[in-house]
């Protein structure tokens, strides 16, 4: 039985994240060079499929808080795109909270928070107060449960300071402090984090740490995070999904992965061993089996 | 609650919109006074080309009028409801279409809700004042099948344009270069639906009637209005069947839509 950081064993073994077999291929049209070129393009595509996504099959229990690693286009976003909805599978099966998200886009969005860290998802514009008040609609919050979310988060994240300025005026620190507090307005079961803390200083990334790691033990919220930051994983997860060329390398524990590389160096010679180790590996797999290299998805 | 709930989360959203576009108040300014000029030069063209010759296939000038006037109502009031919908591409290029679906609300609800450009009301009153000044100066007879062809008739144009617009924006979860393309269709519809069809070479009425239903826009209800005989010799109850067109269009826009959506790629990260 898998144990919650601090050694509280799971109450609730619920599988809220269920995947079997999951994959996304993507058509991407090749461009003929030069304007006529262009123009055959449009009309008679040059079309070469790349899998993103390569059969992954996983699951993500109530209250877990899991770390997705692996290196830029090995499919990390896509799958994380195919558990919220945006993306629809190519193959394979996918439940979040009972649903498959493609097909009950809406009911799954009402329960899952997002937030993307390269994209903010906060109204440009206007001040961060109004983005919270169009979400309060969005979402049909309870007035009562609003202000009382809205006044923890904004103690918590220290809002207040920055609450009433224009997103595009705020440092990228404050926007994600502003694009977490908006995700969970609307008390999701389950939030998806895409590099929350790419960018950020030391400070910033300590303050956002502190904050999941609350919202995990206080409300139980489970949390799916993919990163490159170590230091995310060492501080915040204890179960580990590492996603290489589309296909899950493991999914464990952090302490299993060191026993398993033997080596009590950093998290980061860890993870640069394995990623090297593994790619040798597929190499070789795909040389034996003479099939053709699947193409990372960028 | 209000009454109508999806019409008043419709405005806030909308009215979130707004209020970001008077940051930046010189460019609003700019925008809407160009705006203001389009269809005063467009009509200031056809006056002057009636200056010289007193009627263009048949078509007086205040006929034509009526079709510029249909045409151009029905067209700025689609692209007034769809402002969110010409820089669609856009959306799906820098992946901002995610955030859209990660929201517990319909998809196309919130993309129109994104945008609502009122500098493009100038253009929808600037249609509406011809048609008046155009009626004004027909002096038709007035009956109440009359005053409903000309409701209907708009109607039915705001929906066909309407569904051009989102047929374009759809075409972009396919690829998102090329969208210009379907400028032919939108912009190329209007000006098509501004003069008379039988100024057209024979292909290109046939598409206007059978293919895409810009036909129906202004010259079939005008035929009507103005008690026309049709020079094509085409059958009189086709000047009836706008709504018929614009519904045949729109579910084919919903359909368009609904599977782009699924299709939808997003991008990297």
């Amino acid at each position: 039985m898998r144990t919650l950081r601090g050694g509280t064993p799971l109450l609730d073994s619920h599988c809220v994240i269920r995947t079997h077999d999951l994959r996304k291929t993507f058509r991407v049209a090749r461009r003929r060079p030069g304007l006529l070129g262009g123009l055959r393009s449009l009309v008679n595509p040059i079309l070469h499929e790349v899998v993103a996504v390569d059969g992954v099959s996983l699951e993500i229990r109530r209250g877990e808080m899991v770390a997705c690693l692996g290196p830029n286009g090995a499919g990390k976003s896509t799958t994380i795109k195919m558990l919220t909805g945006i993306l629809v599978p190519s193959g394979g099966q996918v439940e979040v909270l009972g649903l498959v998200p493609s097909r009950r886009r809406k009911q799954v969005a009402q329960r899952i928070g997002v937030v993307f860290g390269q994209r903010t998802q906060l109204w440009w514009d206007l001040p961060l107060r109004d983005s919270f008040d169009l979400l309060r609609y969005i979402y049909r919050i309870p007035d009562a449960r609003f202000r009382h979310n809205l006044d923890q988060f904004a103690a918590l994240l220290e809002l207040d300071a920055f609450i009433d300025t224009p997103v595009r005026q705020l440092s990228l620190g404050q926007r994600m402090r502003g694009d977490l507090a908006a995700a969970l307005l609307h008390d999701p079961e389950v939030l998806y984090l895409d590099e929350p803390t790419i960018g950020l200083d030391v400070v910033a990334k300590h303050r956002v740490r502190s904050f999941l790691l609350d919202l995990n033990q206080q409300r139980g919220v489970t949390v799916l995070l993919t990163t490159h930051d170590m230091s995310d994983v060492e501080r915040l997860c204890s179960r580990l999904l590492i996603i290489d060329h589309g296909r899950l390398l493991y999914d464990g524990g952090l302490d299993e992965m060191r026993a398993r590389l033997g080596h009590d160096s950093t998290l980061e010679d860890m993870m640069r061993q394995f990623y090297e180790r593994t790619a040798r590996e597929l190499l070789a797999d795909l040389e034996a089996d003479a099939d053709p290299v699947p193409a990372s998805y960028a | 609650m209000p009454a109508f709930p999806l019409l008043h989360l419709y405005l806030t959203l909308v009215g979130a919109r707004v209020r970001g576009q008077m940051q930046y108040r010189v460019s609003f300014a700019l925008s809407a006074f160009g705006q203001a000029f389009i269809t005063i030069i467009e009509f200031g063209a056809i006056v002057v080309l009636f200056s010289r010759v007193p009627r263009i296939a048949g078509w007086s000038l205040w006929e034509v009028a009526l079709l510029y006037a249909l045409a151009e109502t029905s067209f700025s009031s689609a692209e007034f409801v769809g402002s969110a919908l010409d820089d669609f591409q856009l959306r799906v290029s820098q992946g901002t279409f995610d955030r859209v679906l990660v929201r517990p609300l319909g998809a196309f609800f919130q993309v129109l809700a994104e945008e609502l450009a009122l500098r493009r009301l100038g253009r929808v009153l600037q249609g509406i004042l011809v048609l008046i000044l155009a009626l004004h100066n027909l002096a038709l007879v007035w009956t109440p099948d009359k005053v409903l062809v000309l409701a209907l008739g708009l109607a039915s144009g705001m929906v066909i344009f309407f569904s051009i617009f989102v047929l374009a924006a759809a075409f972009c979860f396919w690829t998102v270069e090329g969208k210009e393309a379907t400028h032919v269709f939108s912009y190329g519809g209007v000006t098509l639906a501004d003069y008379p069809l039988d100024v057209y070479a024979d292909w290109l009425r046939r598409f206007a009637i059978f293919v895409l239903p810009l036909a129906f826009v202004s010259y079939e209800p005008a035929l009507y209005l103005l008690d026309r005989p049709d020079p094509l010799g085409l059958p009189s109850w086709l000047r009836l069947l706008s709504p018929l067109a614009a519904l045949g269009l729109a579910l084919l826009a919903r359909l368009g839509w609904s599977v782009g959506v699924r299709h939808y790629q997003s991008t990297g990260s």
